[in-house]
Parts: structure tokens; C-alpha cells; sequence
């Protein structure tokens, strides 16, 4: 099986899972493995309102376009989710990002959770905030820690295309006495990821999230068809190793 | 009677927004799926060049939004604005140095010389590798802050790796054995762990991509 074939077939049987879960939803009730993250993240959305405060997103370099577009889709929905929560607060969240494809992306994404809470009134696009992007992001990161530190932010959300700068953003956060959720998909933004942050999502984790925050049938037959795939994946490989042991 | 036609009005805009990602998205898989030189492969192309095009347009729209940023917390004096007004100069001179570079106004010494280049090199890289060696304590500071606040299995087995591949580095004399410890963990653990969360990114992005090409993505759909 070539590339081309491969590919086929992994869409077909992740869209053929997401459809039967999406049935199969509808029938029975399905569980889904608990993600401490989608737990903690509701919650402090309802702290930062509480206490008037603002959460700082940021989706890092994730780029609309680029090989981090699903990420950047990814990380929007989990913006996007929060949003719809914090819109009832006159903190608007703050969202930062070092790719310009992807401001647009994030300026609608705040604009579409304001109007669904009615309150445009609150709504400024100035809270994305896009920071250009050095030779190795850490300027970036420099510039988005500081404005968050200078917001009086309750938590920092990072999620998407991170590399080691995201110690920088992190170490910020934690100085300044913010919780910390982050992700990255690449592997090492996901080590600091892992060290830093209160609670971490892992890989695939940050894909699941319109499941895990109120989603729809269809969302949560997503994650039904992720698992399925992890499972044919493994198989492959052990499949794959006991052949080259023979 | 207004909000009914307002309605309408937006469900027929994202009516139109998902038929043009539906059909873009297909287009381009299958575009790039395709041989070389085929109907379908170009045209992904196309598509593909066309998004390279708004990306540079897309910048300008970020200098207009980072100018926004930081004009707002100037004239709303929140904290910190002395560090807006700072960026708000340095943009502003850069792109005056950047458009005299382009005149070749530079006479002398410095007669063809890429000044906004010579200041870009010295003055952002010079400071991003200040920051760069900062993130070494970071991340050993986070380990120790790991261990003391959250003691696991899995969080031990974390810092012992660090300390092991850390001071596999150090290059003493008859450390053979250590230095063995740390190749086998960064060829084999480390780079089964990498391939793993690289798997699993691959498979998250499949399920996101299958839900934006069956037009179901939220961010075309509300």
C-alpha cells in the first residue's frame, strides 16, 4: 500500500467511525476517557469570571495554511469554547499568536462567542494580539508573557505549535501565580509542556477537545474514531514487529 | 422582521463558507494526492500559492493590529505602557531604516549596507540567545518544582532521565557507562516516546480535517 492509498484509507475509516459513534451516540451513552485538562479548564473560566479577571490564550505559531493549520483549528475550538463562557465578563480574554494567517482566525473566533452571548459591547479585536515571530519565537514569547503578566491574567492557556520557548511563557505563568495549561504538537514543546504546566494535554489530546467541552454527537463520535485508529495503529506495529522477529 | 432577514442572512453566508472549505478541501487533497503535472495537482497548487499570497497580506494586517495593541495600552495608560511606546518607536524605526536600505540612501562606509538588517541581527538575535540560555534553568527549576510539588512514578522517572542525560553530557573521564545510559535513552525510550505523540498529532489532526471536510468544523458553521 502506497502513501496515497494509506491516506485514503485512514480518512475513510476515521470519517466511517465518526459517523457509526455519531449513531451509536445517539443510542447508548458512550464514556470517554477523563482528561484532567477539559476538567480543570471549565473551572477556571469560572474563576477568571468570578474573580474579574482575564485568561490569556495563546496558540503559539500555529499557522492557518501551514502543517500546523489543524492545530490552530484545534486550539481555536478549545478558545472558542471558553469564550462562550468568559463573553459574560467584562475581562475579554486575551489571545496571542506569532502567525499573521492566524489572527483572523482568532479575532473571529472571540467576535463569534461575544455575539453568541450578546454582548458585542465587550468585545474589543484588539484582544488578539500578534507578535512577530524572531529567529527561534522567543521574542515572541517574551512579548506575550509580559502583556499577559501586565493583564492580571488568572490562567494561561497554551496550546498548539510550540517549541522550547513555551518555558519562557510557562515560567512567566508560574512566577506571576497564573494556572497553566499547555500543549504543543511538537515533541519539544511538549516536554516543557509536561514539566511546567498544572495540567498538560497530550498529542492527540488537544483535537478532542469540542468532544469534551459540551460537544455535539458528531464531536464525541471523533473521539470514538480517534481511539479506534490509535487501536489499528498499535496493532500495526506490533503486527509490524512480530513479522521483522520471525 | 430585520433580525429575520439578518438571520437569513448569516445562515446563507455560512452556507457559502462551507461550500467553499468543503470544496476547497477536497480539491486539494485530492490535488495533492495526484501525479505530477495532472488537472488536480495543479490546481491544488494554485490553491496552495493563492494561501501564500493572503499570508503576505496577512502581515501588514498584523502590523496594523500589533500598532493597535500597543496604541491602546498607551492611550488607556494600562500597565506596562512605557513597553508599548517602546515597540510603537522601534517598529517605526525599522521600517524607516528598512525603506531607506531599500533607497540605498547610505553613503561612506556604509554605503550598501542593509542597516535594518544589521540592527535586526545584532539587537533581536543577541537578545534571543540571552533568552535561549535562560530556558536551560527554566526547565531544570520546573523539574525541581515538579518533584516537590506533585511526587509520581511518572514525574520521578522524568527527573531521574534529566539528571542521567544531563550529566551523561558532563565529559568525564571513565564515565563509559553513563554515557551508554544516555545514548540508549535518547535513541530508544526518548525517540519511541517522540514517535508516539508524533502518531498521535498525526491521528488528532485526521479527525479534525475529516470533521472540516463534512463542513462540521465550528469555525465555518456558526
Amino acid at each position: 500500500m502506497n502513501n496515497t492509498e494509506l491516506t485514503w484509507v485512514l480518512l475513510a475509516v476515521a470519517l466511517a467511525q465518526t459517523l457509526a459513534a455519531r449513531i451509536l451516540w445517539r443510542r447508548a451513552r458512550l464514556y470517554h476517557r477523563p482528561i484532567a485538562a477539559y476538567r480543570v479548564l471549565p473551572e477556571q473560566a469560572a474563576d477568571a469570571v468570578e474573580s474579574s479577571n482575564r485568561i490569556h490564550f495563546s496558540l503559539g505559531s500555529s499557522a492557518l495554511g501551514e502543517s500546523s493549520s489543524l492545530s490552530a483549528l484545534g486550539a481555536a475550538e478549545v478558545v472558542y469554547r471558553l469564550s462562550e463562557r468568559l463573553a459574560v465578563s467584562r475581562q475579554t480574554p486575551l489571545v496571542t499568536l506569532s502567525q499573521p494567517l492566524t489572527l483572523p482566525l482568532a479575532q473571529d473566533t472571540l467576535r463569534r462567542a461575544y455575539e453568541f452571548r450578546q454582548n458585542m459591547a465587550h468585545y474589543r479585536s484588539s484582544a488578539a494580539a500578534w507578535y512577530p515571530q524572531g529567529a527561534r519565537s522567543l521574542s515572541f514569547a517574551a512579548g506575550a508573557a509580559s502583556l499577559a503578566a501586565d493583564a492580571d491574567v488568572h490562567s494561561s492557556v497554551l496550546l498548539g505549535r510550540f517549541g522550547v520557548e513555551m518555558a519562557l511563557l510557562g515560567e512567566s505563568a508560574l512566577r506571576h501565580d497564573q494556572g497553566l495549561i499547555a500543549h504543543s504538537d511538537l515533541p519539544e514543546g511538549q516536554a516543557v509542556a509536561f514539566v511546567q504546566a498544572d495540567e498538560a494535554l497530550l498529542g492527540e489530546e488537544l483535537y478532542v477537545a469540542a468532544a469534551y467541552l459540551n460537544g455535539s454527537p458528531l464531536e464525541r463520535g471523533g473521539v470514538v474514531a480517534l481511539d479506534v485508529l490509535r487501536w489499528l495503529v498499535i496493532l500495526g506495529i506490533i503486527v509490524a514487529a512480530v513479522q521483522a522477529a520471525v | 422582521m430585520a433580525t429575520n432577514s439578518g438571520a437569513q442572512r448569516h445562515r446563507l453566508l455560512n452556507f457559502l463558507a462551507t461550500v467553499i472549505v468543503i470544496s476547497s478541501g477536497l480539491v486539494t487533497l485530492i490535488g495533492l494526492l495526484s501525479d505530477d503535472g495532472s488537472t488536480a495537482a495543479d490546481t491544488a497548487r494554485f490553491l496552495i500559492q493563492l494561501v501564500t499570497v493572503i499570508a503576505a497580506v496577512a502581515v501588514l494586517a498584523g502590523l496594523v493590529n500589533l500598532v493597535a495593541v500597543h496604541l491602546g495600552r498607551f492611550v488607556r495608560a494600562e500597565r506596562g505602557w512605557p513597553y508599548s511606546v517602546f515597540v510603537l518607536v522601534v517598529a517605526l524605526v525599522v521600517g524607516v531604516l528598512r525603506i531607506l536600505d531599500r533607497a540605498e540612501v547610505w553613503s561612506g562606509d556604509l554605503e550598501g549596507e542593509q542597516i535594518s538588517v544589521r540592527v535586526f541581527e545584532s539587537v533581536q538575535v543577541s537578545l534571543e540567545s540571552a533568552l535561549a540560555a535562560l530556558l536551560v534553568f527554566f526547565l531544570v527549576f520546573a523539574a525541581y518544582r515538579l518533584m516537590r510539588d506533585r511526587v509520581t512514578v511518572w514525574n520521578a522517572l522524568f527527573s531521574l532521565t534529566v539528571i542521567v542525560v544531563l550529566v551523561g553530557w558532563v565529559p568525564f573521564e571513565d564515565m563509559d557507562v553513563l554515557r551508554d545510559v544516555r545514548d540508549w535513552v535518547v535513541r530508544v525510550p526518548a525517540s519511541a516516546g517522540m514517535r508516539g505523540l508524533l502518531i498521535g498529532v498525526g491521528l488528532g489532526t485526521l479527525t479534525v480535517g475529516v470533521r472540516v471536510l463534512i463542513g462540521q468544523d465550528r469555525s465555518f458553521r456558526d
